[in-house]
């Protein structure tokens, strides 16, 4: 075991500029915009948040000064608190996945931040390293998946670790680190057609909308622009070269914005993990253990299956999302051309061949869905019924609406119904539904913690039931797949009883 | 689920229809006491016309509530089967949708026992079993029977999987 740590103390400083960075907009007002304005309100607020202020940076000092971590070659040990102690200590074992993060921040001081998610309920399911050096992060990382590596080798020994008997391994003994084969990595054109189908040039607008709303609250835009407005809107050559430009730029913007967030992507795995990068000015890497993939999702978009695109994301029991700064990396690469989508996934994990050619719901599945009353457009005709809105002047709204609704809700209906398919493919589940986004969902049997069998009399009517499925993941994921004929279910009770084969099971202790 | 279903072995306690039976019945019983008295106090201090008609929805419910209340306890006892090996527990109910769930020993994690008074007259307690993500009960089992249920699936969930 090392000895006791304390983090960076840089880390004092980062939390600092957090703050600072979040309370913005109270500083503005307070000290800059209404600066001579004496109102006891402002007097006070200006006295309250400087108390806030110290005292947040005391705390941050005080939490860097009391918080240590060690760690050897099995666990963490976490100790922390200014006035009650929490110690802790968190196996290696549990380590679901391993985020890195290198914000704007980190960069100019070389550092970086490490996450490992386990999959313990509760608060204390990260063991988090906010500011850490490259070095540090490094070795932290590579304790973690060694310590995997040698569970992975030598099975044996490492259930004798876990008892806290004598270890035989010695990390000379350790095999060498194989090289990573690099899978993925988009093109110009890739990222030219991802800055399409993500609609991100439309992110421009509500940019330029929340700009506009926080700077007219303290300067009358509004009235300037009024002037401004009337003498444009004179010559209609003016107003189409405005809206040409505003285009170009929000194409121009949406462009850039996803060369920002997707460029430099990489996708790469040695036998063990798979590893993904991403990222241009503050970068990001994810990495997991190939078995400790719970399922797939592949998800498209109506605009991504125009394109023939598709999002690969991995589900994992620990959590996958990045923190505030959006920067989620659960998906392997959002706008994967599909089949490019299905060799990645079987290069990446050998155990799962995705079979295109799935089964059909038979055809009195969609009679059944058919006859299903909709609450929400029962309840939607009823309000409108009730209040009678008059849009745009046309006094039968009510009605057109509800048809309306109604033949959005059959759409929506009839495609689901021509989306689902399923398939059981030796130890695989293939689930595929939804309307005007389809998901196929993928897992092994190994990794479905329990599964479920429903039919109400309407289903027995028609001869149909529905099947649930539930894996591992922060939170706990569901899938369903609804009316499927009875003959299924025997093969599915069957498929998943056939799990006992497959599941690796652990010396009783 | 027609043909389909394999039949399970086990049923609940026959004890489990009278002790429904009873618990519906005090339920009731409590439920008609308040109603009464909030009659009593709508024609006494004159309220709203609109409480009267809202205390009669809600009279409507509890008589239905109340036929309800006596005919499924029966229903709700043919319904429920469980079977349980070393691998898998397996439970079937539900009057109006009928479900199946077959979950694995392996990921049990952990077993327990409740009884309350009245199922204490009946000598019945109900079974719950709780895994990663959700719990699933046995509803009035014989005491005895839910005692060694526990013992013999405490025994079988003892052997982990590996957890990956």
């Amino acid at each position: 075991m090392t000895d006791n740590r304390r983090h960076h103390p840089a880390l004092v400083l980062f939390k600092v500029g957090k703050l600072i960075r979040n309370s913005i907009f109270i500083i503005l007002i307070l000290f800059v915009l209404q600066a001579d304005n004496d109102g006891p309100l402002l007097v006070y607020g200006r006295y309250a948040f400087l108390l806030f202020f110290v005292w947040s940076i005391v705390s941050a000092i005080l939490n860097w000064l009391t918080s240590t971590y060690a760690l050897d070659d099995q666990r963490f040990y976490l100790r922390r608190g200014i006035f009650s102690k929490t110690d802790q200590s968190i196996p290696f074992s549990k380590v679901q996945n391993i985020n890195r993060h290198t914000s704007f921040f980190h960069r100019v001081l070389g550092l970086t931040s490490i996450r490992f998610e386990t999959g313990i309920a509760g608060e204390d399911a990260t063991v988090n390293f906010e500011v850490a050096t490259k070095k540090e992060a490094t070795r932290l990382e590579s304790a973690v998946q060694e310590y995997k590596e040698m569970l992975e080798v030598e099975p044996d020994m490492a259930t004798v670790a876990e008892d806290g008997s004598e270890t035989e391994y010695v990390p000379s003994s350790r095999k060498q680190p194989e090289q990573r084969v690099i899978h993925f990595q988009p093109t110009r054109c890739d990222l030219l057609k991802a800055s399409m189908t993500s609609f991100s040039f439309l992110l421009l607008i509500p940019l330029i909308a929340s700009l506009y709303y926080n700077v007219s609250e303290f300067i009358s835009l509004e009235e300037r622009l009024d002037g401004i407005g009337t003498s444009l809107l004179g010559s209609p050559w003016i107003i189409a070269s405005g809206v040409a430009m505003i285009i170009a730029a929000s194409f121009t913007f949406g462009i850039i914005h996803t060369f920002i967030k997707y460029g430099k992507y990489e996708i790469s795995s040695d036998s063990e993990r798979i590893y993904i990068k991403k990222g241009v000015v503050s970068e990001a890497s994810f990495s997991i253990a190939k078995e400790r993939v719970q399922a797939l999702e592949i998800t498209q978009s109506f605009s991504k299956r125009v394109l023939g695109l598709a999002e690969v994301k991995l589900i994992s029991a620990g959590s996958l999302t990045m923190g505030a700064e959006d920067l989620n990396i659960s998906s392997l690469y959002p706008f994967l051309p599909k089949q490019k989508a299905y060799a990645l996934v079987a290069e990446l994990l050998p155990g799962y061949q995705i079979q295109e050619d799935m089964q059909r719901l038979p055809r009195r599945a969609l009679w059944l869905r058919m006859l299903k009353p909709s609450w929400l457009w029962l309840f939607a005709t009823a309000a409108l019924f009730y209040f009678k809105p008059n849009f745009l002047g046309i006094v039968d709204t009510w009605w057109i609406a509800s048809i309306l609704l109604l033949i959005v809700i059959f759409a929506s209906r009839i495609l689901d119904f021509l989306h689902t398919r399923y398939l059981l493919n030796d130890e695989l589940i293939q689930l595929k539904d939804g309307g005007f986004t389809s998901t196929l969902f993928v897992t092994k049997r190994e990794k479905i913690v329990e599964v479920e069998i429903t039919q109400n009399r309407i289903q027995r009517a028609f001869g149909l039931s529905s099947l649930k499925t539930v894996t591992r993941a922060r939170p706990i994921h569901t899938s369903y797949l609804e009316d499927v004929p009875d003959a299924l279910t025997g093969t599915f009770r069957l498929w998943y009883r056939g799990r006992t084969r497959e599941i690796k099971l652990d010396a009783p202790n | 689920m027609n043909g389909q279903s394999v039949v399970l072995q086990h049923s609940l306690s026959p004890h489990a229809v009278k002790y429904w039976r009873m618990e519906e019945l005090i339920f009731n019983i409590i439920a008609f006491i308040v109603l009464a008295v909030l009659f009593y106090l709508d024609f006494r201090f004159d309220w709203y016309s609109w409480i009267f008609w809202v205390l009669v929805a809600l009279a409507i419910f509890f008589v239905i509530g109340l036929v309800w209340s006596f005919l499924s306890p029966p229903l709700t006892f043919k319904s429920w089967r469980y079977d349980l090996d070393e691998e898998f527990l397996h439970l079937q109910f539900g009057i109006w949708s009928r479900t199946e769930q077959l979950v694995p020993m392996t990921k049990i994690q952990a077993v327990s026992l409740t009884q309350g008074p009245l199922m204490r007259k009946y000598k019945l307690a109900s079974l719950s079993v709780e895994t990663m993500g959700s719990s699933h009960a046995i509803p009035a089992l014989p005491k005895e029977t839910a005692g060694e249920l526990r013992e013999r699936i405490a025994q079988f969930a003892k052997i982990k999987e590996v957890e990956q």
